[in-house]
């Protein structure tokens, strides 16, 4: 449901006012605890004030953005194609959907940080690593939701396009694939959120360039500062993606009610 | 291009057609069609009537080639709607219960879908498709979608879909039972006119007994699993007479047994 839908007032840069309001909030007590650190005890450099913070935006060297934008996107997509064309063949074949069911599950189930050590152990290349690690974390979500949505397909929509004889092919890319479309992009915005988070923590582990590796920088230069800086960039770039998603989505299914 | 048969409809041959499903949770055989022998000739307007859960939409099912008989042929022409699937490609349409209408295509897409399906090119989809729904009244609203329209008006994009591939036959299941007595006495007419006109032979699936000796050519009364318990000539019933022929039908479907009253069609 949109802003407008939910009746919630829009400011002149597209934000919805209350959003803006309580950001403002949350940086007016941000700076005041900046000013207010030394005599509480904390060091000044753990609270920075708004004006280092934006300084230290102003130092982000947009080759790493572009680097880490571009490993979660090829990521994303790559995990997508398989998971589809998986979800698609498990919805196909049921002995395939019994066997690789468990298989996936156990996927899911295993922490991030693992395959992480996996992949450090297993692939020399930092860039498969990071990779491997994001389709392994983002490909089965896009799975499971595909097949889900797959069989969610109502009983009667199936029944009617098979009484008009579709071949293979057609019947999904004529009911299917349109019956899916809404959970696809639904599935997109959570992988993509997934995916940021991820990317950062495989990008900590060995790489030199990209998001996750500044920040590792960052913390061992001790500048929370910068760290703060790459951390607002990572969300900003997780929105963008979000609404570019959701624009999409809303021109695509314009048929909804 | 049309995917009619030449010389028209081919007649439909129903012999010794038995249908056994297998439940999965008891594994307990249920015969949903016993031993049927049903000849129905082209051009016929058949209304199919019996009680909830008697065979019908599974006869349905065989017709349309979705499952294949346990035991029996059913054929059409020389061919069967289950083995030989793609060759009734276009032949065979079905207007269903409830529209079942694609709700993210507009009124036109969803009159082209059959089309698509049989590979017309995309202007001759839209020319027949648009041909369908202006003579259904529908010309003012090609680009409304599913949720925008009645449900009068959802069941009429329903069987301009089904007509569009002009097939040799065409499918009514409960097609009307859902709408309105004057919405569905309006669209019976217009499906039964487009019917005639159109050459298909067509099979209606009722509850309605109204509906079935007011549109059916023969009136076929199923018992349970699908037991032929009538086959009506409505032709040899006066209309006076049509009180007295629905009492009887009403009858047999109670006793699960002819009514003698049946016995002159």
């Amino acid at each position: 449901m949109s802003h407008k839908e939910l009746g919630e007032p829009v400011a002149s840069l597209g934000f919805p006012r209350h959003t803006l309001v309580s950001l403002l909030i949350f940086a007016a007590a941000w700076e005041v605890l900046s000013n207010l650190a030394p005599f509480l005890g904390i060091p000044p450099f753990a609270v920075p004030s708004l004006v280092r913070i934006a300084k230290a935006i102003g130092t982000i060297t947009p080759l790493d953005v572009v680097v880490t934008l571009a490993r979660v996107i090829a990521a994303l997509i790559v995990s997508f194609i398989a998971g589809l064309a998986l979800a698609m063949a498990m919805y196909r074949s049921d002995p395939l959907d019994k066997y690789l069911s468990p298989i996936i599950r156990v996927f899911v189930a295993v922490p991030v940080v693992s395959w992480i050590l996996f992949a450090v152990l297993w692939f020399p290349g930092v860039e498969f690593r990071i990779g491997f690690v994001l389709v392994v974390v983002c490909g089965p979500v896009f799975l499971i939701d595909t097949l889900d949505a797959m069989r969610s397909v109502p009983r009667e929509l199936r029944h009617m396009m098979r009484s008009f004889r579709p071949t293979t092919l057609q019947f999904f890319i004529k009911l299917m694939m349109p019956a899916i479309i809404p959970t696809i992009f639904t599935s997109w915005k959570v992988n993509i959120s997934l995916a940021i988070r991820v990317v950062t923590i495989a990008e900590l582990v060995g790489a030199v360039t990209g998001i996750g590796a500044q920040l590792s920088n960052a913390q061992q230069l001790f500048s929370v500062a910068d760290v703060f800086a790459w951390t607002i960039v990572l969300v900003a770039l997780l929105f963008l993606l979000e609404a570019i998603v959701s624009r999409v989505e809303h021109r695509l299914l314009r048929w909804r009610a | 291009m049309t995917t009619r048969s030449p010389g028209g409809p081919p007649p439909i041959e129903v012999r010794g057609v038995r249908k056994v499903f297998r439940q999965t949770t008891t594994g307990q055989s249920v015969v949903a069609i016993d031993r049927l022998d049903l000849t129905i000739a082209p051009r016929e307007v058949v209304a199919i009537v019996g009680q909830t859960g008697c065979g019908k939409s599974t006869f349905f099912d065989l017709m349309i080639g979705l499952e294949a008989p346990s035991e029996g042929t059913l054929r059409i022409g020389d061919k069967s709607p289950h083995a030989d699937f793609d060759y009734f490609r276009g032949k065979i349409a079905t207007v269903f219960q409830q529209d079942r209408l694609l709700p993210w295509r507009s009124a036109l897409d969803n009159a082209k879908l059959p089309l698509e399906l049989i590979g017309l090119s995309e202007e001759e989809q839209r020319e027949r498709a648009l041909t369908w729904l202006n003579r259904l009244g529908l010309g003012a609203f090609i680009n409304a979608y599913p949720h925008e329209l009645s449900g009068g008006m959802r069941q009429r994009v329903a069987i301009a879909r089904a007509f569009s591939v002009q097939p040799d036959i065409m499918l009514a299941d409960e097609a009307f039972g859902h709408l309105d007595e004057v919405t569905a006495q309006e669209l019976r007419d217009t499906f039964l006119a487009l019917a005639r006109e159109s050459g298909s032979t067509a099979i209606l699936i009722t509850h309605q007994l109204e509906e079935a000796i007011g549109v059916g050519d023969r009136i076929i009364v199923f018992g349970k699993s699908a037991k032929l318990l009538a086959d009506i000539h409505v032709a040899q019933w006066d209309k006076s007479q049509y009180g007295l022929l629905r009492e009887a039908i009403q009858a047999t479907l109670q006793s699960n047994s002819p009514d003698p009253r049946l016995a002159q069609s």
